[in-house]
């Protein structure tokens, strides 16, 4: 599932990357705070601070473990699953990218869900704009036909897929791939992305119109800046799930040189099934870029979604 | 902008979503109506296909009990999500400094696959091996010490927990600028008129975010409608133990790959029509539910 | 322009593309001719033998020039769907590695292997193997079994010897054993329960001699017994009545778990399979492992010796869409010698189908010549996944409701029975 920022409701002011969230911070003027500081203290005070940063350990405790069970001999493992990392061993990182092939995986892991993420991104982007601006009822009937798409168990119709894809010289081949969760990812981006184009002013586009810009430069140069937390938001949600996905590849890919991260790790775990500390290098390999990522992109995230949200 | 420009605008998407989503999807559901020879296609079949799924076994048992769990999953996962999210949000409000911080790690399970999920999930519950029993038992929680994942009778909710744990991030965040989105003067303006904490929290916070609560039970639906890793990669194919954890597309795998019948595409077709069905019936139910909530709010 | 048009035109340009791919549909192949030589993929779900493979396809490349065998595997819990889409795909498998029994009667029926009667000659192997080739329909041979598999409880010598306890020859003897390892604090019977497929084995091993092993296939397939036997009830009992000398909760135990029970020298002995053997060993380089056959628990029915197991698994079989039907068949031919069946054995470390194979390993030789004497088939496995419920599905999940008591040994045999009935169909 993909959580959205839904904002049933408009927004009166751009979708801004810092607009009010509430934070009591500052901007207010002096008088107000003043009596906003018993306003602004946490809820719940030093014994939700404990109970919030307990929570957040418990939310890392697995991760962590696959960390440290990465650092350990495999023997260790097998005799005791949940020691202590010491001392540090790296064998297993060795093992898993040179044995493994990594290297490669990691390359079609990027290429495919980079490709899948920049294409569904750019077609629901202009959709979306269409669907929000456009008065004609085809419009509506549209937006309701992608947004259809959100219910679609796309991994039922697997074998259909692949009919489609034989057919058409496309198994076996990394582009296919890419446009198969490029296209799955259409409902959803449309769905988060409507909604912020909806929020933007429309006088906006009146001046642009005004001003001799196209349709085409109305939109590229002034309506996509200012969804751009939105986007970020689109992309990150579709990269994780494409990212970690192993059936399609499975099925669609037959080439070792082609696989993706996660079918290549299926393939590593089959040949390593007793190896567990090199199955464990294999997946912090796998999960690192998203850890990265994440990391990176939190803070358009976090604003995109309370874009979203405000009123 | 007008409708010839809207229409070139959308084309694109609309391109790619048909041939590769709506096209395969659609022949999914043709298959459901057709006899099967293994992967070879034979007559119209009527609605051969979906008596079967209520008449036959294994699907006379399976099925309901598979939908069952479905909608267990979903309902666990509405109380659980809901209640943590909006506490954690709730408390993490105004917590300038290490808001994003903690926002950052609960959301962190979300980044690991599914698969691998369960794998460290069930490490961590084994009863053999697993530290969560090991602990419950130093700290003389003994009787706690249970089979987890070997018991039908926990094992659903082991399941739910660790759903709910590793997509609590996104709750948290959406709840969290829901609350932003509350105007400070409303709760203020209460506060002023000697309510409690609790209730402006009731009369004045809540109501604005029934919004965002709205769209995460519509998407919790979904996604609880079409489980399937979670489950998978903690009690395989078949739900262990003994069905417990059986879920309609577990039940749609088992019937389209492991069982070996000749007419496996078409039964297991008409179980993906069927789930679809339930779906958008289930969604589209919601989403009116919702609406006129918020007209009755706003107005 | 009038928007009608562009709508239409638009609308057009859709269903034009759609029509386009949709008169693609899987037909035609294109060939894999690489210059003068044939390139024959084979496909398998043995991940962890590709190295073996490997070296047994070298052995028959070098005595068939032009020739090159692929072996492509993939893992084994997705092989099914690699399967099905591959073999109805046009960039299939030359040789695929099928399922048996049962399992291959879908393969069968969409047309996708080649009949191999008067190109192979199975009549000297076992009967219960060679069902395992064949359509149920036409009762022709579609594929050329590669190994047998059997039912075994492996056992830690060293462990025995530590504890004095003797490899037992009655039943008394094998639960004082059990309890001598219970004593101790170690394990006896390392049972994984919380992977129900594993259960049907289990019972296999702990109780086949109690219902009586052959001569109840026979009676069951002939339609003079059926599960509801006092003594089929009893064995499933046998499973209870030995629950205690398994993990505590055993239905959380996964089977992974309980391997490492036994490798990691927390265990005594472990129920499993034959194709469990090369895992152990990996598991566990340094231990002794040996197997022997469960002695008949008490009220068998008399004359019941120990027994093991068997059923046939991992088929080869030919790609009714290959561009290369002769070459394919000819390495299939090659599957059902001598030569190949050695080269299993050497290599793949399992027990081949084919007659009159010799075993270096011990464990391996001791398990060819107990089913060899005193063998049996996996019923549920070789007579009852020809429809759906199957017979292994409903034993396993009936024998985790045993062990979390929630139905009696009766119930479980009664649900089997009348699960299985539903679509069989006995032989007179």
């Amino acid at each position: 599932m993909s959580v959205v920022p839904a904002g049933i409701g408009t927004a009166d002011e751009p979708a801004d990357v810092t607009p009010a969230t509430g934070d009591g911070g500052p901007g207010s003027g002096a008088p107000r705070r003043q009596r906003a500081r018993g306003r602004t203290a946490p809820v719940g005070g030093r014994t939700a601070s404990v109970a919030l940063w307990v929570y957040a350990a418990f939310a890392l405790v697995p991760l962590l473990l696959m960390l440290s069970s990465s650092f350990r001999s495999n023997g260790d493992l097998i005799s005791n699953p949940l020691g202590a990392p010491w001392p540090l061993s790296f064998d297993a990182y060795e093992e898993a990218w040179t044995a493994g092939n990594f290297a490669t995986y990691f390359g079609n892991s990027l290429l495919v869900t980079l490709g899948a993420v920049v294409l569904s991104t750019t077609v629901a982007t202009m959709a979306s704009y269409a669907l929000a601006r456009g008065r004609s009822r085809i419009f509506r009937w549209l937006e309701s036909l992608f947004l259809s798409g959100l219910m679609l168990p796309i991994h039922l119709a697997i074998l259909p897929i692949f009919y489609l894809f034989d057919g058409v010289g496309l198994v076996d081949s990394r582009l296919g791939l890419a446009l198969l969760y490029g296209a799955s990812g259409v409902p959803f981006s449309i769905f988060v992305l409507t909604t912020f184009f909806r929020q933007l002013p429309e006088e906006l586009e009146e001046a642009a119109t005004l001003d001799g810009a196209s349709a085409w430069q109305t939109f590229s140069r002034i309506m996509v800046p200012l969804v751009r937390p939105a986007l970020a938001t689109v992309a990150v949600f579709r990269f994780v799930p494409i990212w970690n996905d192993f059936l399609f590849p499975l099925v669609l890919l037959r080439d070792d040189a082609k696989y993706t991260l996660p079918v290549g790790l299926t393939q590593f775990f089959g040949e390593n099934a007793t190896n567990y500390a090199a199955v464990f290098a294999g997946l912090v390999i796998t999960t690192l870029p998203l850890i990265a990522l994440f990391l990176v992109a939190t803070r358009q995230i976090v604003a995109g979604l309370t874009a979203g949200m405000s009123k | 902008m007008n409708r010839r420009t809207g229409l070139l605008f959308v084309t694109p998407a609309l391109a790619l979503f048909g041939v590769f989503v709506l096209y395969p999807m659609v022949t999914a559901f043709s298959y459901a109506f057709y006899d099967w020879q293994g992967t070879a296609r034979g007559g119209f079949a009527g609605l051969e296909n979906f008596t079967a799924l209520f008449t036959r076994a294994p699907f006379t048992t399976d099925l309901p009990r598979a939908l069952l769990h479905n909608v267990l999953f979903f309902v666990g996962t509405m109380l659980v999500q809901n209640t943590i999210g909006l506490t954690v949000a709730f408390l993490l409000h105004r917590r300038v400094r290490t808001r994003r911080a903690l926002q950052t790690l609960y959301a962190m399970p979300y980044l690991v696959s599914p698969i691998v999920i369960g794998y460290l999930w069930t490490l961590l519950l084994s009863p053999t091996f697993g530290p969560v029993n090991t602990l419950l038992t130093k700290v003389g929680l003994e009787s706690w010490a249970l089979p987890w994942l070997g018991d039908p009778d926990t094992a659903l909710w082991v399941v739910i927990l660790v759903s709910v744990w590793q997509w609590i991030g996104f709750p948290v965040l959406l709840y969290g600028a829901a609350l932003g989105g509350v105007p400070e003067e409303l709760s203020e303006a209460a506060r002023v008129d000697g309510a409690s904490h609790a209730q402006t929290f009731r009369r004045v916070t809540f109501p604005l975010l029934v919004p965002a609560i709205g769209t995460v039970s519509v998407l919790t639906f979904i996604f609880a409608m079409e489980a399937f890793a979670l489950p998978y990669a903690f009690g395989g194919s078949t739900g262990n133990p003994a069905g417990s954890t059986d879920f309609i597309s577990l039940l749609f795998y088992r019937t389209a790959f492991d069982s070996g019948a000749t007419d496996a595409i078409g039964t297991s077709s008409a179980l993906a029509t069927l789930l679809f069905v339930l779906i958008f019936g289930g969604a589209y139910a919601a989403t009116a539910v919702l609406r006129r909530h918020e007209r009755r709010i706003t107005a | 322009m009038t928007t009608r048009t562009s709508r239409s035109r638009i609308a057009l340009a859709l269903g034009a593309g759609v029509l386009a791919l949709a008169a693609c549909a899987p037909s035609s192949s294109s060939g894999g001719d690489d210059g003068d030589g044939t390139t024959l993929t084979v496909w398998s779900w043995r991940v962890e033998d590709k190295a073996a493979y490997d070296k047994i396809f070298d052995v028959y490349e070098k005595s068939h020039p032009g020739v090159t065998v692929d072996f492509k595997p993939f893992k084994a819990t997705e092989y099914n769907k690699i399967l099905a889409t591959g073999l109805a795909g046009k960039d299939g498998p030359d040789v695929p590695q099928v399922r048996s029994y049962g399992q291959l009667q879908g393969t069968v029926a969409a047309g996708s292997l080649v009949p191999l009667d008067g190109k192979v000659d199975l009549s000297s192997w076992d009967e219960n193997v060679v069902a395992s080739a064949k359509g149920k329909e036409d009762g022709k041979i579609y594929s050329v079994p590669l190994a047998r598999q059997a039912t075994v409880l492996f056992y830690d010598k060293k462990m025995f010897s530590d504890n004095g306890v003797q490899v037992p020859t009655t039943w008394d003897q094998f639960i004082a054993a059990n309890e001598t390892f219970l004593k101790k604090g170690i394990t006896p019977l390392a049972v994984g329960a919380k992977d129900d497929w594993t259960l049907p084995i289990v019972h296999e091993v702990l109780a086949g001699a109690r219902f009586g092993g052959a001569d109840f296939q026979e009676a069951v397939t002939s339609g003079a017994k059926d599960f509801t036997d006092p003594d089929f009830v009893a064995s499933v009992e046998v499973l209870k009545q030995l629950e205690k000398y398994m993990p505590k909760s055993v239905t959380g135990v996964a089977v992974t778990d309980a391997m490492t029970l036994f490798t990691s020298g927390k265990a005594a002995m472990y129920p499993g399979g034959s194709y469990d053997l090369a895992t152990l060993q990996k598991g566990n380089p340094e231990m002794e492992i040996g197997v022997m056959q469960v002695p008949p628990a008490s009220g068998a029915p008399s004359g019941a010796t120990g027994t093991t197991a068997g059923w046939a698994d991992g088929n080869f079989a030919v790609n009714s869409k290959s561009p290369h039907q002769e070459e394919a068949t000819e390495l299939v031919t090659w599957m059902a010698t001598p030569e190949f069946g050695q080269l299993v054995a050497d290599e793949v470390k399992q027990i081949s189908a084919v007659p009159g194979v010799t075993y270096s390993d011990p464990v391996l030789k001791q398990v060819a010549d107990d089913y060899d004497k005193t063998g049996s088939p996996y019923l549920l496995l070789t007579d009852f996944r020809y429809g759906t419920p199957t017979g292994t599905d409903l034993l396993g999940k009936g024998a985790q409701e045993l062990f979390l008591g929630s139905k009696d040994a009766k119930t479980v045999s009664t649900e089997l029975n009348s699960g299985v009935m539903t679509w069989f169909e006995p032989t007179s």
